[in-house]
């Protein structure tokens, strides 16, 4: 950025109300992060925007400028479309139960107990858990014939026969989601759980003092006090599970019958399997392309939020 | 290299880095490591380099080497070590990012026999025709000739192999008065009347998970109705055939009508279909050669002793079928030093090698003569009963496009299986593989 420009120079005084001579040093404080940044984020995407557009395959050694002819490629396959719905599904789905459980899990340690800081370290094991571990453990929990998911609910009368809970197009996706809420509710609960803390306490006292329940004191005074941490954080959920790959990678591999096909899987096996880089790339821009989408929608309520709230 | 005495370093395996190689060379320097190079060797030696997957031991493969530089003086062989042939992706990503750099290394390595095809296709495999007559093919099983056989050229040296098998649990065909079914239609039949019974909870247990095993399950039935995926020049899209239709229509059958099969075996590959059979469950169970150790194992089985491999059934009208597995070498057509290459290549084809590996390590020959070898069966004596099995080793498609042929099989196929609907996935299937082999 070029300084000479006296106007600039004001406005940026103005502005940081920095010396002349800080502004240098601000830039080159700067550049490490920058440099770290272009390296690891710009650079790979627009690298990866790049290949998108050739029709590059390690094995047959394709190499070749062509436009956007892989996205055309992409937006006539029914494989792409299949996985796009379904990761967009899942996103939804997922993100929604875990911040409802979250909240309820969220609510039921904010209020002090026997054991409440016990609870609250228990609750952020599976969590902390690898989800290749927590892939294994419901391959085992939701196994169709010895599972003991069935198992209980044949007991308790609920089903008369086992749920094929991994082999039915019907049952996987359902299982998917379960495991995906298990592991990630805690960390929703934890994330609401610092948003209730910071309701004022004076706040609550009031709605007391007028007489509020339980319920109107949570609808009217807390709930939206949260809604600023609700939607950050069902951002960053809603983000992280459109990227869900080692629960569908280990627990089915996409199937059956592509039911739990999502982009991340397919992109690795375009990506990794065949090593067409190429289309490969192509997904992959259109799942960060989706993936932006989503944050701009949330980025809006968040920004009208805070502009309310200020 | 040659100035250096101590053996290659590192930077001789990874040379500069070309515009195509994006993935870089630090994405091969993760993936190999340079083993057992620090060796000193006698001077005028040829070097030459061997990239291979670590089979069964760490040192398996070191060891085989080994045995190659002590028993002869002219060449030196060092080991590219890639990762363990479970992480095949893995592997086969390795050796692509080395081919690809067409600068000689390695000079030998081996390979599944599902990339002989895109390796030679390629352009990376040295074809072999001139240095193996074709006498010296017949010593080897048919099945592995033609997977190593692209566009009429031999381009890969048959090693060892794996195939499909049937294995029956002989006390309950004894309790059902019946003998291993020949054909699918006795097979279903003696498992209803075993299950109606009640001497076994399921008939038979196979891999139908969205997963290249699917794919392995399917060359078998389609196979032995006769028919194929694809026609021999490696275009022609077969999978919409009335032999396939019927194969998969079978498949569809075990689970959907005959019900000898669990709907679970469409989220099942090996080990979960492995473990009700050892458990005692199931009459019949297609799998690989090593289930037979596992099976007879008091210990992890509790039908030690009653269990028996046989060839996989077969239509009335066609013949049994095993899908083969196995890695098979390869010499790399860039290499600069061709007669080492192909001289150490030779050598581990050979009886003489391929016996030692089988009985040391329990990798199967791809020369029929040996299974009836004294010392095989001294010290396999499981593995020199499968002869017969593995000469019904079927390939899978020959084509250099297999990476992508398999993941619309895969998708075509387990949907015919959760649907039902098999004439028109299949049929779809035939349109969107012959999409992708038509670029080849």
């Amino acid at each position: 950025m070029s300084l000479s420009n006296p106007a600039l120079r004001q406005q940026m005084r103005a502005t940081t109300s920095a010396s002349p001579s800080a502004v240098p040093w601000a830039l080159i404080l700067l550049l490490p992060a920058a440099i770290a940044l272009g390296a690891v984020a710009v650079y790979p995407i627009l690298n990866g925007f790049w290949l998108s557009l050739r029709d590059t395959s390690l094995a047959t050694q394709d190499d070749n400028f062509v436009g956007l002819e892989n996205y055309w490629l992409l937006a006539s396959d029914p494989l792409f479309w299949n996985a796009w719905r379904h990761t967009i599904i899942f996103t939804a789905v997922a993100t929604l139960l875990e911040t409802l459980i979250g909240l309820g899990m969220a609510i039921i340690l904010y209020e002090s107990f026997v054991g409440r800081s016990l609870v609250r370290a228990a609750m952020l094991v599976p969590w902390a858990m690898p989800t290749v571990v927590t892939s294994k453990m419901f391959g085992w929990l939701f196994d169709g014939q010895n599972g003991v998911v069935n198992w209980l609910l044949k007991t308790s009368g609920l089903i008369s026969d086992n749920i094929n809970w991994y082999g039915s197009p019907d049952w996987a996706f359902v299982t998917i989601v379960i495991a995906d809420v298990w592991k990630t509710a805690p960390f929703m609960a934890l994330l609401l759980l610092a948003g209730l803390q910071t309701v004022p306490h004076s706040l609550i006292e009031a709605s007391k003092i007028d007489g509020a329940n339980a319920w109107a004191t949570f609808w009217h005074v807390r709930l939206p006090q949260l809604t600023a941490t609700l939607l950050i954080a069902g951002m960053f959920r809603a983000l992280d599970s459109f990227r869900i790959f080692d629960l569908v990678y280990v627990l089915t591999g996409g199937g059956p019958a592509d039911s739990t096909e999502t982009l991340s899987t397919l992109s690795y096996k375009t990506l990794f399997s065949t090593l067409q880089f190429g289309y490969g790339s192509a997904l992959s821009t259109v799942m960060f392309l989706t993936e932006i989408v989503i944050a701009i929608g949330f980025g809006i309520f968040i920004v009208r939020k805070m502009r309310r709230a200020s | 290299m040659s100035k250096n005495p101590g053996g290659q370093t590192v930077s001789t395996m990874l040379p500069a880095v070309g515009r195509r190689q994006f993935l870089g060379a630090t994405a091969a320097g993760m993936a190999l490591t340079v083993a057992g190079t620090r060796r000193a060797r006698a001077a005028g030696r040829s070097e030459i380099s061997f990239a291979s997957a670590r089979f069964v031991g760490k040192s398996a493969v070191a060891k085989m080497i080994e045995r190659y530089n002590s028993s002869q003086s002219k060449v030196h062989v060092s080991y590219i070590e890639l990762p363990p042939p479970a992480q095949s992706t893995e592997v086969h990503q390795g050796l692509v990012q080395q081919l690809a750099r067409r600068n000689g290394t390695p000079d030998v390595f081996t390979q599944d026999v599902i990339w002989i095809a895109e390796f030679a296709g390629a352009g990376w495999a040295l074809p072999l025709d001139s240095y193996v007559a074709q006498a010296a093919r017949k010593a080897y099983y048919p099945g592995v000739i033609q997977a190593c056989t692209w566009q009429g050229k031999l381009t890969a040296l048959p090693w060892f192999l794996d195939t499909g098998m049937l294995y029956c649990r002989s006390d309950l065909l004894a309790k059902a008065g019946a003998k291993i079914p020949q054909t699918w239609d006795q097979m279903v039949a003696i498992s209803t009347q075993l299950q109606q019974a009640g001497a076994a909870k399921y008939g038979y247990l196979w891999q139908g998970k969205q997963a290249e095993v699917l794919v392995c399950n399917l060359v078998e039935v389609i196979a032995s109705n006769g028919g194929a995926i694809l026609g021999p020049d490696g275009k022609d899209v077969l999978i919409d055939q009335d032999p396939a239709v019927a194969a998969v229509q079978f498949m569809y059958d075990t689970i959907a009508k005959s019900k000898i099969s669990p709907a679970e075996v469409l989220s099942w590959d090996e080990e979960p279909s492995r473990r009700p059979f050892t458990g005692g469950d199931a009459v019949f169970l297609r799998n690989w050669s090593y289930v037979d150790g596992i099976a007879q194992d008091p210990a992890q089985s509790s039908v030690a002793g009653k269990v028996e491999a046989a060839p996989l059934p077969h239509f009335a009208n066609g013949k049994s079928a095993a899908c083969l597995g196995g890695y098979q070498l390869g010499v790399n057509a860039n290499t600069k030093n061709r007669e080492a290459a192909i001289d150490f290549a030779l050598w581990m084809s050979s009886p003489e090698t391929q016996l030692v590996l089988a009985s040391e390590q329990g990798l199967a020959p791809t020369r029929p003569d040996l299974l009836d070898h004294a010392d095989l069966a001294k010290a396999q004596p499981a593995m020199s009963r499968l002869k017969q099995v593995f000469m019904g080793a079927t390939p899978r498609p020959v084509t250099p496009r297999y990476p992508q042929v398999t993941l619309a099989l895969q998708s075509a196929v387990s949907r015919a299986l959760a649907s039902g609907d098999v004439k028109s996935e299949l049929s779809a299937a035939k349109t969107r593989i012959a999409s992708i082999v038509a670029k080849s």
